[in-house]
């Protein structure tokens, strides 16, 4: 009688869960080739808009972009700021004036999935309820007001079982307080399924950062994959 | 012929967008893409030739096109270089030059080297200037941006460093470039082409230039602003016909011409407003001092555009443009003919003030198609051009110009 009665609230929750992820989450994915399992949004941008080849630890690194759709839209809105035409005009001056090269331009998240898991380097993004095999996906650390945190010790989440059977993924996004010493003191959940969300809480409030002069707030994105 | 071979391949290329998408190709498994871009345009104008066309009668000549290949050798490294030809009026005739050629060493993020034939960094737009799918408008303001003196500005054969940072404390990213090296003026310019009224052949128009760029993208989501500097040392020989003495050995120098530009650019969802202030001062000495010229030319504009849907686009512009001159030397008195003394910029010989109007029409990703009226007051030819040409005037200036714009650009 009591599984009754939590069985709906359950399925409700899983509903809006994976409903919210189909209105225009992204994930990152990028090749295994590429070592760190996390970058900053400074990275991603340096790597998408400044031509930047390599991170910080001597991965290559090679951007490809959607032609169109909601994870492009997402993407663009999230973590360049442009809009799809300003992000063209942007290429093109990069091209004629020889300041860059045009990115690679896929048509479909499936062809970039599949263009990332067979091109070493390369880092793309798909709509977060693609299943993504051969690739990994990652977390994006927010740069807060102060300088980026380098993450010295990731837990990860454990996926609950019943939404893995379910084949029911998603991205869940947090903003992490994080002290000097470089513990995490908070974190508040922005979005994404809620069940999962307490997973990914419970994983990130283990997770220890360098130390830095001062504490740092940054938003965490966090991708749960069945199949993986 | 070649015009309409050219307008046909524009119309093709336009048409058959699937062909024109990406590329790329590898060779020793590096990757190597090829770009062009072509335009043709239409002038007409009511009462004086503009841009050293026959624009009163209408004019097609407004045609030029590019096309580069570039490389990345390593993750650092990457090669490129552009060709680019055009011909507008009088100006530029179908004579093909590098438009940049360089190598490019991106050591990290906030620093960076490049070397060869480099485009010149100078306010928001002078190195894109010829890319006109870039831009809302068919002309940029010419006070700023005068398409007949692209070459004074364009590029040099030198150096550049640059860099991007970011700023702590949420205060946005900073962007600067410093260069030196040398610019070389075509014997197709509009500056070679205007002294050839006065019987000067240029046979080298060339200058040692160095200045740098710093831009800062604030916090204010959508607000640049930025300054520019350039200075440069410019060294003009050739030949000059006079009356009393034939042909002659001419020579001008100028050691201390300098640029200061300002601008500021606010972008947010469909519009964009942008302003740009220009001072350049030329301080010339010809013939060994028998003759000197200050040339005080000061422009400014403010610009706005709108996206009303997808494919159209559209903006308006306000730019003025004014200069004033000093004769002295020797042959003062002689010059004082050709070049008045010029310090009252109300007189339409020494400025022009020009509102504009368009609208872009994107007809696919990679064509377009805009419609840009101008109405100018003045025609601001003094002792430097400005779009306005005795040559095609040879009837003397009116002091009002009303033009239509017609052009058609495409890209891949």
């Amino acid at each position: 009688m009591k599984s009754h009665r939590i069985l709906p609230l359950f399925a409700a929750l899983v509903m809006f869960g994976s409903l919210h992820a189909r209105a225009g989450d992204v994930k990152i994915i990028a090749n295994p080739s590429v070592r760190p399992d996390s970058i900053t949004v400074t990275e991603l941008r340096s790597i998408f808009l400044e031509g930047q080849r390599s991170l910080n630890d001597g991965s290559h690194v090679e951007p490809v972009l959607a032609k169109r759709g909601p994870a492009h839209d997402a993407f663009l809105r999230r973590y360049l700021d442009k809009s799809d035409s300003a992000l063209r005009n942007y290429y093109r001056t990069l091209v004629f004036t020889g300041t860059g090269l045009m990115p690679k331009v896929l048509a479909s998240d499936v062809e970039i999935a599949t263009y990332v898991a067979a091109t070493k380097g390369a880092v793309g993004y798909v709509s977060d309820d693609v299943q993504v095999q051969g690739v990994k996906v990652l977390a994006i650390l927010q740069t807060g007001t102060n300088a980026g945190r380098r993450l010295v010790t990731r837990v990860e989440p454990d996926y609950p079982e019943t939404l893995q059977r379910l084949q029911i993924g998603g991205t869940v996004r947090l903003s992490v307080a994080i002290s000097a010493k470089g513990t995490v003191d908070s974190v508040q959940l922005l979005g994404g399924n809620p069940i999962l969300a307490v997973a990914a809480i419970k994983a990130v409030k283990q997770w220890v950062y360098a130390p830095a002069p001062s504490p740092t707030t940054l938003e965490v994105s966090i991708s749960f994959t069945p199949n993986k | 012929m070649r015009r309409q071979t050219l307008i046909l391949a524009l119309l093709y290329l336009g048409a058959v967008q699937s062909s024109l998408y990406a590329q790329d190709f590898k060779v020793f498994n590096r990757v190597v893409q090829v770009h062009g871009f072509a335009s043709q345009g239409f002038l007409y104008t009511d009462q004086n030739n503009w841009l050293t066309t026959h624009s009163s009668q209408g004019s097609a000549a407004f045609t030029d096109f590019g096309a580069n290949v570039s490389m990345q050798i390593t993750d650092k490294f990457r090669v490129g270089v552009q060709v680019y030809d055009r011909n507008l009026g009088d100006l530029g005739e179908w004579h093909p030059s590098i438009d940049w050629a360089f190598a490019d060493y991106r050591w990290k993020s906030w620093f960076g080297v490049r070397g060869g034939k480099v485009k010149t960094v100078l306010g928001l737009h002078n190195n894109t200037q010829d890319l006109d799918f870039l831009h809302t408008f068919a002309l940029l303001p010419q006070s700023i941006y005068p398409t007949d003196l692209r070459d004074a500005t364009m590029a040099h054969l030198g150096g550049d460093v640059y860099g991007n940072i970011s700023l702590k404390h949420g205060l946005g990213d900073l962007s600067y470039t410093g260069y030196v090296g040398r610019r070389r003026d075509s014997s197709h310019s509009g500056y070679a082409y205007f002294v050839m009224k006065y019987g000067v052949n240029n046979s080298d128009l060339t200058a040692l230039q160095y200045g740098g760029d710093l831009r800062w993208k604030t916090p204010l989501r959508g607000l640049l602003i930025g300054a520019s500097r350039l200075n440069q040392q410019l060294t003009d020989t050739g030949t000059v016909t006079l009356a009393p003495l034939g042909t002659i050995p001419f020579s001008a120098v100028s050691k201390s011409d300098w640029t200061n530009q300002f601008y500021g650019q606010y972008a947010a969802g469909r519009v964009r407003l942008e302003s740009e202030y220009r001072r350049f001062v030329h301080d010339q000495t010809v013939l060994n001092g028998m003759l000197t010229t200050v040339s005080d030319v000061r422009g400014w504009y403010v610009a706005g555009s709108l996206r009303v849907t997808k494919p159209l686009e559209v903006g308006s512009y306000y730019s003025r443009y004014s200069i004033t001159s000093v004769v002295g030397g020797p042959l003062s008195f002689l010059a004082g003919s050709l070049f008045p003394q010029q310090t009252d910029t109300s007189l339409p010989a020494n400025h022009i003030y020009d509102k504009a109007l368009t609208a872009r029409i994107d007809l696919n990703r990679f064509w377009n198609v805009k419609v840009e009226g101008h109405f100018m007051d003045g025609y601001g030819l003094s002792s430097y051009p400005m779009g306005f040409y005795p040559q095609v005037n040879p009837q003397g200036f009116k002091p009002n110009t009303n033009a239509l714009v017609l052009k058609t650009s495409v890209n891949f």
